[in-house]
């Protein structure tokens, strides 16, 4: 028994203690986490890095022996070994009640989605839940969420983008 | 019949993603001429574009019961080239019916309405923000998400238990809002079925208008099954991500979802129809990755909803 309880610390230990990653773009690291912060080294896409934490939209890494900030979306986490799937079925077997609904189920396959069969009940069910938008304005005050003007993105232009053209930091970013 | 209700189906979809897809144009120029003639068959008149159901018209048959058959609904809208809201509805409401039928609702009234809540606080922030939103949890321990037209949003129970925070709760629900504001569903019945309907429509007989719009279910849900092309996945990515980010999210909600799901072995059966229907989540990654570069560096001060988070009992 007390082994069991090593095994599953050591297994929720893991995420505090450095994870490898990989570099999915170039991207300076800096001291701090913010895009102002002094830039301390380079991390180049396909890098394999340690992932040390996060904060915001930053992640902290270690690369190359130095350790900085990157964007969240700079970089890639690597499952650990043996697998994050492996360890969440693996508990799962442990919960009585989840192994009942694993199998009371067969899964969503092409077969039985071309085979439904219209459930007006279920239907019914699901407006009943619905929030309106005072509903949902409510929630969001509630939990003090605001509004913020975020603009969408644009489609992310081929590799082959025309120097000089597109004015963004961005592209030219990507052009190096 | 089932290939008539399919041709139906992709006639009203290709007429109702309009302009701008060339393909659609020609097939719905061809559609019209023999559409015309399938009501001769019925002996009834082609319907006015804009008129309702006209009771000027002496051959035009009166519903029983004063409401529109399915049939005239979906003529109205074949003929105008639009699809109406209210017909987006009807169609997303099959589809939705549908799905619930394979995997019902999970029996948890905090769960579904904590869900409600999230998605139409997301959705509001959407260029459809007033549609019928709908959001709920469904039984199954796969790891997915499903948008139907009209405003109908699913997430499996497998997937709602990977999450973590409310931020991600709504990347997922803004990915999927994403693809309803856009279309992405309708667009795709009318793209893959357009020619071989055709074909099946010329050698059948119309019986009973009412099972062309039961067989829209079965389009639907193939459609689930079959997935959208790679363009659309990313498209609602980039969307996601920036209706979480509006809502007063962290922004990286989606992404965060994206790296975790892609620890997944590609053998786990949880997975297989999520990876069969959409490209990798590495992929996706690289492709958010890019899209994002340096424009979200001012979009700081958003919540994960960490203790708000609704966890699974």
């Amino acid at each position: 028994m007390t082994r069991i309880w090593m095994f599953l610390l050591a297994l929720f230990s893991l995420p505090a203690l450095a994870t490898p990653g990989t570099m999915i773009k170039d991207d300076t690291l800096r001291a701090q986490p913010a895009a102002a912060a002094a830039g301390v080294g380079q991390a180049a896409k396909g890098a394999a890095v340690e992932i040390l934490g996060r904060q915001s939209g930053w992640t902290q890494i270690k690369a190359g022996g130095v350790t900085g900030w990157v964007r969240v979306l700079s970089v890639r986490g690597e499952a650990p070994a043996g697998g994050l799937a492996d360890v969440g079925a693996a508990l799962q077997k442990r919960d009585s009640s989840k192994v009942v609904a694993v199998a009371g189920l067969r899964g969503l396959s092409e077969e039985e989605l071309k085979g439904a069969r219209f459930n007006g009940q279920e239907l019914a069910r699901m407006d009943h839940y619905r929030v309106d938008r005072g509903g949902a304005q409510q929630f969001a005050m509630m939990a003090n969420l605001r509004t913020r003007d975020v603009p969408h993105l644009p489609k992310p232009e081929s590799k082959r983008s025309q120097p000089g053209g597109g004015a963004s930091s961005n592209s030219m970013l990507d052009g190096f | 019949m089932k290939t008539l209700s399919r041709f139906l189906t992709c006639l009203v979809l290709s007429l109702s993603v309009g302009a701008g897809n060339v393909y659609a144009d020609e097939v719905s120029d061809a559609l019209k001429g023999l559409f015309k003639g399938f009501r001769k068959k019925e002996s009834a008149p082609a319907p006015q574009p804009v008129a309702p159901v006209a009771p000027s018209s002496p051959a035009a048959p009166t519903p029983p019961s004063g409401q529109e058959s399915p049939t005239d609904l979906l003529l109205k809208s074949l003929m105008s080239g639009k699809t109406s809201p209210e017909e987006e509805a009807r169609i997303g409401q099959q589809i939705a019916g549908n799905l619930v039928g394979v995997a019902p609702l999970v029996r948890d009234d905090a769960l579904q309405r904590y869900v409600n809540q999230v998605g139409r606080w997301v959705a509001l922030q959407s260029e459809r923000a007033d549609l019928d939103w709908r959001f709920g949890v469904i039984e199954s321990e796969d790891l997915n998400a499903f948008a139907a037209p009209g405003g109908y949003i699913f997430l499996t129970k497998g997937l709602y238990r990977r999450l973590n925070s409310e931020s991600e709760l709504a990347g997922v629900l803004g990915h999927e809002i994403g693809h309803v504001v856009k279309k992405h569903q309708l667009k795709l019945l009318q793209k893959s079925q357009g020619i071989a309907a055709l074909g099946g429509f010329l050698s059948q007989k119309v019986k009973n208008s009412n099972e062309l719009v039961q067989n829209l279910i079965g389009n639907g849900a193939e459609m689930m099954a079959r997935g959208l092309d790679k363009d659309a996945e990313f498209e609602a990515d980039r969307l996601g991500l920036v209706y979480a980010a509006r809502s007063g999210y962290e922004a990286y909600g989606l992404p965060t979802v994206l790296a975790e799901i892609g620890h997944s072995a590609k053998g786990d059966a949880r997975v297989s129809l999520l990876y069969k229907t959409h490209p990798h989540p590495e992929e996706r990654l690289g492709q958010l990755s890019e899209a994002v570069g340096n424009r979200m560096d001012g979009v700081t001060d958003g919540q994960t909803g960490d203790s708000r988070f609704y966890r699974l009992r």
